[in-house]
């Protein structure tokens, strides 16, 4: 899981190698094996793949530079546009538009070595004046971040780029590569010949597949790019189609109106499973839920004596929960945080069922008839989930009412701190183990009601830490500390249940770990082709 | 009948000048069947504490789905079958009833009181009063009445009373409309003339002479909206603000459901859909056998 | 005339202005679109930005004035969410969304019209009654569980229809029923009442005095006139039906102006949903207007006593 550049820079110390001689090697090394097997034969792209999807496509997801930080942007991303570095089968920290990245000792300088044969739609060819000027412009999530820690962008010629960072910055990578769009690279030339809005109405990028027409919140079309440097594409046009209602979807799929779908959840997924002519794919996705107890830093609640907690996550009964609202497929762990693909995980013992110990916990904290627990907050998309749980909850005495929000009051409310008592939190955001933590269980974090002193302090200490290994060992201790002490409850690591038709080939799915939809698309195919 | 003062009468309601064929103002069209669903249906929601066989808010994941009872796989423990989450489908629709009576004839009571008072006094004042009430109807009445309980329920969440309170607060336009247009016809008889004469006040005339002529069109509009109510509680369910989980209602059911239609389980759809259909035809029917008994010169509805 | 027509107009500018205040305020208070426009656990910088780029920073009054100044110019703002001009979205959308209420009123007309004559005529006891019932039942039903249905029985188990979307003309006959059924009573009541008064007319009397068989009275006289007023409705639930048929479009996944709706509200997208609740609003307004107008032309007691 460790990103390449580590492995790179262990060599180089070992052997007494000089940073650039080490630099060389890997380059030559990574260019030969990323481009060794991907470099098929052009066919000639065919045919044609629909997707039924279950949000609605904007067209700000056309243009990397306004990456809001959600996940679904990126489902158009990949197929559109390419970036210097990212997620790819195999490889967290595939070198794409790169061939080659180094990181200086020091962890001050990043080297980036452009791809030769990288071109846009147009045919203008990648340069580097297009990486630095895709950074420039990059106002998406955690744009503030990216630009205070990069001192400089050096662009000594046409194929390399010189990231010169202000103070060593660890995650550097992870963000630039897989966090943000500010590695996914545009047209310079053709950008400010546009503007901003024209881009979005006619995108062109780098990726496996070109912009042809977009209705917005109904339909997207793309057809290959032919040129693309990895492979030529195996399906010719890709289109999109936006069914927000999943029966309806379900329905297209069945009837061979469209050959992939995403999110179908409980019964559906049955139905899905159940009919011979249909996959069900599911995905591990990244989203983590888990049910935090706002009230525990108080002294007054009786959410405070750990006992209490640790009664609370004994009795939800999470197997029975998963089989029935995701077909066992979700994975049941003791991490209510981080998903286990993340950079920095550290493995939970598996949550235990067991009601009866629940209740001795409870009776020992002083509530042998359980309690009144007040409220439990939910986004109503995922309600079904809470009702089973509350359920559960009651049933060794700790007695909640369910309140399902509508997702953005849900979201505000607990950023705001407002909601209290029980809240049932998830979330999908890409990142690692340091960054999920920031937000829920440090000092200053968005849903941090409150935090512990020794926890904060580890965070300050992992941040500047430099060294990969000395890293995992603070954040692994972190989370098990929260573990320990049943800040959260654990509840799953949802799987991101699709379907595919009788038509595909290759779907993408599963193919790049932890990416919830289909890719990369050029390696999606027909059946037969 | 209407309550009327000894020099008024009004039309009364045989004075179509129909053959016989035609004037079906019989005694015979009583809506004998609706009538009693209806009443059914509100016995059943006082008396759901001792009807109902299970706790209809509790279940067990291992009950799962099971059938009605005279389909294979199911049982007499659970007359009409089990719900996603092992709830007994019969509890939940006789405890629905309750809440589906009490939204509807709380919101449609709210939403009356409201519409008829301010429709009442904007057509008896006039003026400026009435200019200023029946430009706020207009522009409630553009802003379409879903959208507006949608905008309500992300406002205050989703709760029973909260959803009482949005239809209140949709519903009251009809009542105002209809009911002012009403009172511009009756300012103009000679009982209302006769009580000016004798020196009652603005508020009395409007309490003790025109409101109970009025209420006729009310009665007759709010078993009219009671069917939509119903519906519409159901409709926000679907777009998830309803009545929130787990209390049962007809309507959250209905839309919970809706994906096990696709898996055969029928059950969980269809016999709540029958409830609010029984529910909104009879509330509909009976309205319409008021209104020709009532008021036959309702026409805009 | 004139007099009355000025005032008309003044008090639909009122009403509008009255919905531009009310929904601008509304959505406001409906929450934070830049939650949702981030994955949870996003930095306060993030939303901050968000808030700047979409001018929410600013003071409501200021924002007020940007909106109506930009309605001056048919300006409805830029989505949060598509980052295209409002107009531009409703306009692509709204044709869809006429067409299909277009049908589902064709539908509800042909469901009702029939069904109210029956009612009134009473012609033989069956036929009357199910054509009522079968009316009442539209009303009885909510719209997306017969969309649900129809999809389920039509288009997986029959495999006759295309299941969501638009497109063919097959596209478009299980949406259109799903609306046009629901607004069926309302046109058949009318229907019915306003035969039954046509029906008990002097000049009908007259004419079944003269020995007209009952047929020919009914079909030829007092139908035709009865219309007038069920025209007259259909006419202004057309205008409602192309602003409530949200759920329905959601369901079909109906590409029209109920579905951006629905989806700027989930999104907290307040130029979209002031703009759909506008241009809505806007619609029903001045077709209300001009049928009070109209009736004031051919009825002077109205311009004059009011």
């Amino acid at each position: 899981m460790n990103p390449p550049i580590e492995r790179r820079k262990d060599r180089a110390r070992a052997s007494g190698l000089t940073r650039r001689a080490a630099l060389v090697a890997a380059g030559a090394a990574a260019t030969a094996t990323t481009l060794a097997p991907y470099r098929v034969f052009a066919a000639t792209p065919q045919g044609q793949l629909t997707w039924g999807v279950h949000v609605s496509l904007a067209p700000t997801w056309f243009d990397p530079a306004e990456t809001p930080g959600l996940i679904t942007p990126f489902m158009v991303l990949y197929a559109l546009h390419d970036a210097m570095v990212k997620p790819m089968p195999g490889q967290p920290f595939a070198p794409c538009l790169a061939e080659s990245v180094g990181a200086s000792e020091d962890g001050l300088s990043y080297e980036f070595v452009l791809r030769k044969e990288a071109t846009f739609h147009n045919g203008d060819p990648v340069t580097a004046e297009d990486v630095k000027f895709s950074f420039e412009r990059y106002r998406g999530a955690s744009h503030d971040v990216m630009k205070a820690r990069v001192a400089a962008i050096e662009t000594p010629d046409q194929r390399h780029v010189n990231f010169k960072l202000k103070t060593a910055w660890p995650d550097f990578l992870t963000f630039y590569g897989s966090a943000t769009g500010a590695g996914w690279i545009v047209p310079k030339k053709y950008v400010e010949k546009v503007g901003a809005d024209g881009f979005k109405k006619a995108p062109i990028g780098a990726g496996p597949y070109k912009f042809v027409s977009f209705t917005p919140g109904v339909e997207l079309v793309f057809e290959a790019f032919e040129q693309y440097w990895r492979k030529t594409p195996g399906v010719k046009r890709l289109v999109f189609r936006v069914i927000q209602e999943e029966t309806t979807r379900l329905a297209a799929l069945k009837r061979g109106e469209v050959d992939i779908v995403y999110s179908i959840r409980g019964e559906l997924a049955e139905e899905l499973q159940r009919t011979p002519s249909l996959t069900l794919k599911p995905v591990a996705s990244p989203a983590t839920f888990w049910l935090y107890f706002a009230d525990q830093w108080d002294a007054k609640s009786p959410w405070h004596d750990e006992r209490v907690r640790l009664a609370a996550s004994l009795a939800v009964d999470r197997p029975s929960i998963n089989q029935a609202l995701t077909l066992g497929l979700s994975k049941l762990t003791g991490n209510p945080i981080v998903p286990d693909f993340f950079d920095f995980y550290w493995q939970a013992p598996a949550p235990p069922y067991d009601p009866a110990k629940a209740g001795r916990f409870l009776a020992e904290a002083g509530y042998p008839k359980g309690f009144d627990a007040g409220d439990y907050y939910c986004d109503s998309s995922y309600s079904n989930l809470a009702e089973a749980v509350v359920d559960n909850l009651g049933a060794v005495g700790i007695r909640t009412k369910l309140r399902p929000l509508e997702r953005a009051a849900f979201l505000e409310g607990y950023g705001k701190k407002s909601l209290k008592n029980i809240i049932q939190g998830g979330t999908g955001a890409f990142g690692n183990a340091a960054t999920r933590l920031e937000a829920v269980a440090v000092k200053g974090g968005v849903y941090a009601y409150g935090s512990d002193p020794e926890i904060d302090r580890m965070f300050q200490e992992q941040a500047a830490e430099m060294d990969h290994e000395r890293r995992t060992v603070i954040l692994r201790k972190m989370q098990q500390l929260l573990a320990e002490r049943t800040i959260f409850a654990p509840i799953w690591q949802l799987a991101f249940i699709n379907g595919v038709g009788p038509r595909v080939g290759q779907s993408g799915f599963d193919l790049i770990q932890g990416f919830a939809y289909t890719g990369p698309y050029e390696d999606i195919t027909l059946k037969g082709s | 009948m209407t309550i009327t003062s000894p020099v008024e009468t009004t039309v009364p309601s045989g004075d179509f000048p129909f053959s016989s064929r035609f004037d079906f103002v019989r005694l015979s069209d009583f809506p004998l069947i609706p009538v009693l669903i209806l009443s059914t249906i509100a016995l059943v929601a006082i008396f759901a504490n001792v009807l109902a066989p299970h706790n209809p808010e509790i279940g067990s994941l291992t009950a799962r789905f099971k059938p009605p009872f005279w389909q294979a796989g199911g049982s007499t423990k659970y007359l009409l079958g089990t719900d996603q989450l092992g709830r007994d489908v019969l509890s939940r629709l006789i405890f629905g009833a309750r809440v589906s009576m009490v939204v509807g004839f709380t919101a449609v009571i709210f939403a009356g009181a409201v519409g008829t008072t301010l429709g009442i006094i904007s057509g008896y004042l006039g003026g400026w009063v009435d200019q200023v009430i029946m430009r706020l109807t207009d522009t409630w009445l553009a802003l379409p009445a879903l959208t507006f309980a949608i905008f309500l329920a992300a406002i205050v969440g989703p709760s029973m009373w909260n959803i009482v309170l949005i239809f209140g607060i949709t519903y009251w336009t009809r009542y105002a409309r209809v009911t002012r247009g009403e009172v511009l016809s009756l300012k103009e008889r000679e009982f209302v003339r006769l009580a000016i004469v004798a020196g009652c006040s603005k508020f009395t005339i409007m309490l003790r002479h025109i409101l109970p002529n009025i209420l006729n069109t009310a009665i007759v509009l709010g078993s009219l909206e009671l069917g939509v109510v119903i519906i519409a509680e159901a409709t926000l369910s679907f777009l998830g603000i309803g009545v929130p989980p787990p209390q049962p209602a007809w309507g959250l059911m209905l839309a919970d459901g809706k994906q096990s239609l696709m898996v055969g389980r029928w059950w969980l759809s269809v016999l709540p859909g029958c409830c609010i259909m029984l529910m909104v035809l009879s509330a509909n029917i009976l309205g319409d056998w008021l209104r020709v008994k009532l008021d036959p010169q309702l026409r805009q509805l | 005339m004139k007099q009355y027509i000025t005032r008309r107009v003044g008090y639909c500018l009122l009403s509008l202005f009255l919905l531009s205040v009310t929904i601008f305020f509304f959505v406001r208070v409906t929450g934070d679109p830049a939650t949702l426009l981030v994955e949870p656990g996003a930095s306060e910088a993030d939303i901050a930005a968000i808030h700047h780029q979409f001018g929410l920073d600013k003071p409501l009054w200021v924002q007020y004035g940007i909106f109506l100044a930009s309605l001056a110019h048919g300006d409805l703002g830029q989505s949060f969410y598509y980052r295209t001009p409002v107009m531009e979205l409703y306009l692509s959308r709204l044709p869809n969304s006429l067409y299909l209420a277009a049908v589902a009123m064709a539908l509800s007309l042909l469901i009702g019209i029939p069904s109210g004559v029956l009612a009134s005529v009473r012609v033989g006891h069956f036929w009357d009654n199910f054509g009522k019932m079968f009316t009442l039942l539209g009303l009885s039903l909510p719209s997306f569980w017969v969309g649900l249905v129809l999809i389920l029985v039509f288009s997986v188990y029959l495999g006759w229809l295309p299941s969501s979307g638009a497109g063919t003309p097959l596209h478009l006959i299980m949406p259109a029923f799903a609306l046009g059924w629901y607004f069926a009573a309302a046109h058949m009541r009318l229907t019915r009442s306003s035969m039954l008064e046509v029906l008990g007319s002097e000049y009908v009397k007259l004419a079944r005095l003269k020995g007209l068989p009952q047929s020919l009275v009914i079909a030829k006289h007092a139908f035709k006139n009865a219309l007038i007023p069920v025209l007259t409705l259909a006419g202004i639930n057309l205008v409602i039906m192309v602003n409530v048929a949200i759920v329905v479009e959601v369901v079909f996944a109906w590409p029209g102006i109920g579905r951006l709706l629905y989806e700027g509200i989930t999104f907290r997208d307040f130029p979209v949903v002031q703009g759909v609740v506008l241009m809505g609003g806007t619609m029903i307004v001045i077709v209300n207007m001009v049928i009070d107008i109209l009736y004031a032309v051919i009825d002077p007691r109205i311009r004059l006593g009011s």
